[in-house]
């Protein structure tokens, strides 16, 4: 599964996917709003929380869908009602419905098919093997498990051994051991010269693999680049921490003295709303504070941990 | 095309379709041979045999109704489980996407509707060869045209049986046999016009009720071509799910 010296040295002068100016509405709503990025080889994850447009994105890349303004390429070539560029390019929809009634096999012997493979056995074979589920490709679909069934729909995905992969949210339904093979197998085939865009609404299952970042919000590009970079952005936010306590305005008024702390108020229901930027610090203060001042502590619970307040913050910026 | 194809066959062979299917082609089978069996002596016999089993039994409700129920369902089951990604993302043209799942319809339509045409014609008053043979092509000719109408409207709308049934009971049963002009613009029109084309001395009844054979021809080739081109045009610019 290598690809050819001459595609790697052809995709590497020139971004393999090029999105420029693309927007994508649906009557009134607008799902992409004047995005534009490149694509280059290795992994890129593009991130987001739930209905960020990541998905109306990824299915223009995949020319499922046309842009409402904008243009994609995909190695130089459009990719909108271009079928023949699909020899290169393996997709991976979010949707996780497949034909039940096939076997694992059949499933992936139907997608070489239609690639039209000449050596079916051998690529079938070598794709299933990839996902390591060999022992159990002769049952029907429909019996898998979710996360069986994802790795499945990733062997069809990567039969005809494509030069570049979309996958939308390619780790849904998979446990923990599932997902460091995944992580490994991309590597892998990243290794090889390929250009895989992965997206996911989980910061941390992209971080682990990816080499850049696509951050998209509300239908916008929100922040491109190096993970660490975007990394240390996300940790300069601060975290909101609501704590209960026996004596809320006691333990406020001591954990305003603090560095840890920037801020202090109390909600009405006499909890403290703590807004702090060194949450480990935070963590070792209270315990101490309510010790010395002979309060019990009931309660101690991030406010903000969600992926959308995090990128909220990060838009804001 | 050959994996597309098995792969719709198999889409469109459920049981509670097969079923209908099969409970709609024996109907005029059965009327064909009771009518055989107690109107021996009528003189009506052939003229009614052509209206109600040929006519009004099965080119203007069982054809259109078998087509309707398989081709619209060709896309719709993919776009409703979001299977449709599976064959667009493919290096293949779109038309050969669309032509396996037209012949998929075709093969389990066609099969049970012309079997059960050519049966009917063989029990009925005029079962020589030539009727057999003008009834049999007719009615696959007829299958071939709603079959492309409904596989279009399978793929642009979610509610294509409803627009279907409209369709056939409005347009092709009502207004057709009213406005001697909409023959020309119906398949049904084209389909009697065929039969009564390749043997007019069985199917004298229908002189009244046909076009001329070639612009029955024409039309039936402009109309299952331009759904054709229709459908994967369709295909090429929609969004798919």
């Amino acid at each position: 599964m290598t690809i050819s010296a001459q595609s790697r040295e052809s995709v590497a002068t020139e971004p393999v996917i090029d999105v420029c100016g693309v927007s994508k509405w649906f009557g009134n709503l607008v799902a992409v709003n004047e995005v534009s990025l490149q694509v280059y080889p290795g992994i890129t994850g593009l991130l987001g929380p739930n209905g960020a447009g990541k998905t109306t994105l990824l299915h223009m890349i995949a020319g499922l869908s046309g842009p409402s303004v904008g243009e994609v390429k995909l190695l130089g070539e459009p990719v909108r009602q271009n079928p023949m560029i699909y020899r290169r390019m393996g997709v991976m929809s979010e949707h996780e419905a497949v034909y039940g009634f096939y076997t694992g096999r059949q499933f992936v012997e139907f997608a070489a098919q239609l690639h039209g493979l000449t050596q079916t056995n051998t690529a079938v074979d070598r794709a299933i093997e990839a996902v390591g589920l060999s022992d159990v490709q002769g049952r029907p679909l429909r019996t898998y498990s979710r996360g069986m069934s994802q790795r499945m729909r990733l062997a069809a995905t990567l039969v005809h051994d494509p030069e570049v992969l979309i996958l939308d949210e390619p780790l849904n339904g998979t446990d923990p051991h599932q997902r460091i093979e995944f992580q490994d197998l991309m590597r892998r085939l990243a290794g090889e010269g390929r250009t895989i865009l992965i997206s996911s609404h989980i910061l941390e299952e992209v971080e682990i693999i990816a080499d850049r970042i696509l951050l998209m919000v509300s239908g916008k590009l929100a922040a491109s680049g190096n993970i660490r970079a975007i990394r240390e952005k996300l940790d300069q936010r601060p975290y909101k921490v609501r704590i209960l306590a026996s004596n809320p305005r006691s333990l406020a008024s001591a954990l305003i003295q603090t560095d840890a702390v920037d801020s202090v108020t109390i909600d009405p229901d006499e909890a403290i709303i703590v807004l702090s930027r060194n949450v480990s610090a935070l963590q070792r203060s209270v315990p101490y504070l309510a010790r010395e001042l002979e309060i019990r502590l009931l309660r101690m619970e991030p406010l903000d941990e969600s992926l959308e307040s995090v990128f909220s913050y990060v838009v804001e910026r | 095309m050959k994996p597309i194809l098995l792969l719709s066959l198999r889409q469109l062979g459920s049981r509670w379709r097969l079923l209908l299917i099969i409970f709609l082609a024996v109907l005029p089978v059965a009327l064909s041979a009771l009518m055989s069996a107690l109107a021996s002596d009528d003189s009506d016999y052939a003229e009614e045999f052509t209206n109600v089993i040929i006519d009004a039994m099965i080119i203007a409700v069982i054809m259109p109704i078998v087509t309707m129920v398989l081709a619209t369902t060709a896309f719709r089951h993919e776009l409703d489980d979001s299977t449709l990604s599976y064959l667009i993302l493919k290096p293949i043209p779109r038309s050969l996407i669309v032509l396996p799942k037209l012949l998929a319809s075709i093969i389990v339509g066609g099969l049970f509707v012309v079997a059960s045409s050519v049966i009917a014609t063989l029990l009925g008053p005029e079962g020589s060869g030539q009727a057999v043979l003008a009834v049999g092509i007719a009615v696959f000719v007829g299958v071939v045209t709603y079959t492309t109408i409904f596989t279009w409207a399978g793929l642009i709308s979610s509610h294509a049986l409803g627009f279907a049934l409209i369709y056939v009971f409005l347009w092709e049963a009502l207004v057709s046999s009213l406005l001697e002009g909409v023959r020309y613009l119906s398949v049904r029109g084209y389909v009697l016009s065929i039969i009564n084309g390749i043997d007019g001395d069985s199917f004298s009844t229908l002189d009244e009720r046909v076009i001329e054979f070639p612009a029955a021809i024409v039309g039936v080739t402009f109309v299952t071509a331009l759904f054709f081109w229709l459908t994967v045009r369709r295909l090429r610019r929609m969004d798919v799910p």
